[in-house]
C-alpha cells in the first residue's frame, strides 16, 4: 500500500472516529415503560372498583348491577364510617334518639355529618338548598345486622338530602344449580 | 469469550423492588372485591286524583305489590286481593318466593315495581335474599319500606 493512500485511510479514520456513534443504554428507558405501563393498568381495573369497607361483612347476591367508587357509607358490627370518616359506633347509632319529630327514624350524629355532605355537594353543583342531590351514596351493611338499623340509616340519609341510595353487597358466582335454569 | 448483548436487570429489580414498597405503605386495610349493588327506589306515595291525572299513563302505579318478611316467614301481598304467607326463611322459602313472583310477574307484566318491608328483627342478609330473588326474577324498581312508627313527641 502506497503512503498516500495509508495517509487518506488515516485521515479518513480519524474522521468516523469524530462522528462515532456511543452506545445507548435502553435499559431504563424500558425499565420506566413497565412501570408506567404497570401503575396504567392498576389504576385502570382498581380506580373503578368499588372498595369494602374495613370491618364489614358484606351479605352476598348472584345479580344486581356492577358496583362502582362512589361516597360509601359502611356499617361494621362496631363503627359506622362515611368514606373513610369514622362518624360513630355501631351501638350508639342503634341507641340514638331522633331530635326531629316528624322523623322518628332519623340518627341526628350521622344526619349532621351526612346534611353536611349533601351541603357540600349542593355548593358544587349549584343546587338550591333543600332539594335532593344526585350524587348516589353508596351502604355497604354487615350482613347480621338488623333491619331496623338499616332503615334508621336509609331514612337519614333520605331526609339529609340523598335520595339516591344504593345497597352494595358481595357478588358470588352463580351456583351450578341454578345456571341451568 | 467475552459475553455480548447482555441485559442488565438490576434497575428493573429496583422499580419493582419501589412498587411493592409504594404498595405496602399505600395499603388502607381496605379489601377490593367484585362487588354488585342494588338501586333502591322511593317507596309508592299516595297520589291525588289530579296528580295521577297529571302524571304519564305508564308512571301510573297499577298494582300495589309488597314482599314483608318477618323473622317466621315471608307473606306476598297485592291490590289484586294476593295474599300469600311463605313459612321459614330457609334455601327453599326463598326458592318457593322466586316461583311466586314469576307467577305474578306473568299475571302482571307491565309491573316493574314491588315494595320490600322486612320487620325490625330481621336480619339484613335475609333482605338481601329477598332482594337477589325479586331481582332474578324481573323487577326492576325496589323500594324498601319499613313499619309504621309512632311520631316523637
Amino acid at each position: 500500500m502506497s503512503r498516500a493512500r495509508e495517509a487518506r485511510a488515516a485521515r479518513r479514520a480519524a474522521q468516523f472516529a469524530k462522528f462515532r456513534v456511543t452506545e445507548l443504554n435502553l435499559v431504563p428507558l424500558v425499565d420506566t415503560l413497565v412501570s408506567i405501563v404497570f401503575f396504567a393498568i392498576t389504576t385502570q381495573t382498581v380506580g373503578e372498583l368499588s372498595q369494602v369497607m374495613p370491618g364489614v361483612n358484606l351479605p352476598s347476591s348472584i345479580v344486581g348491577i356492577a358496583a362502582h367508587d362512589q361516597l360509601t357509607l359502611g356499617i361494621s358490627s362496631s363503627t359506622i364510617m362515611l368514606g373513610e370518616q369514622t362518624v360513630m359506633g355501631t351501638g350508639q347509632a342503634a341507641a340514638a334518639q331522633s331530635n326531629m319529630p316528624d322523623q322518628p327514624l332519623v340518627i341526628p350524629p350521622l344526619y349532621a355529618v351526612l346534611k353536611n355532605k349533601a351541603d357540600s355537594i349542593r355548593r358544587a353543583n349549584d343546587i338550591p338548598q333543600g332539594q335532593s342531590v344526585t350524587t348516589p351514596l353508596a351502604i355497604q351493611g354487615d350482613r347480621e345486622m338488623p333491619y331496623v338499623l338499616m332503615s334508621r340509616m336509609i331514612q337519614t340519609a333520605r331526609v339529609a338530602g340523598f335520595n339516591t341510595l344504593t345497597l352494595q353487597v358481595n357478588k358470588t358466582e352463580v351456583p351450578a344449580a341454578l345456571a341451568g335454569m | 469469550m467475552t459475553a455480548h448483548g447482555g441485559l442488565n436487570l438490576v434497575p428493573l429489580v429496583d422499580i419493582l423492588t419501589s412498587i411493592v414498597f409504594f404498595s405496602v405503605a399505600t395499603y388502607s386495610g381496605a379489601a377490593l372485591a367484585a362487588l354488585t349493588s342494588f338501586d333502591l327506589s322511593l317507596p309508592p306515595v299516595v297520589v291525588t286524583q289530579t296528580e295521577a291525572q297529571a302524571r304519564s299513563p305508564e308512571r301510573l302505579l297499577n298494582l300495589l305489590l309488597a314482599v314483608r318478611i318477618a323473622p317466621d316467614g315471608l307473606r306476598v301481598e297485592h291490590s289484586e286481593g294476593l295474599n300469600q304467607p311463605i313459612a321459614g326463611l330457609s334455601d327453599s322459602t326463598f326458592i318457593r318466593l322466586e316461583a311466586l313472583m314469576r307467577q305474578v310477574r306473568a299475571d302482571f307484566p307491565q309491573n316493574n315495581d314491588v315494595l320490600v318491608i322486612p320487620s325490625d328483627e330481621v336480619s339484613y342478609d335475609n333482605v338481601v335474599r329477598v332482594l337477589e330473588r325479586l331481582r332474578v326474577v324481573g323487577y326492576s324498581g325496589i323500594a324498601l319500606g319499613s313499619r309504621a312508627r309512632e311520631a316523637a313527641r
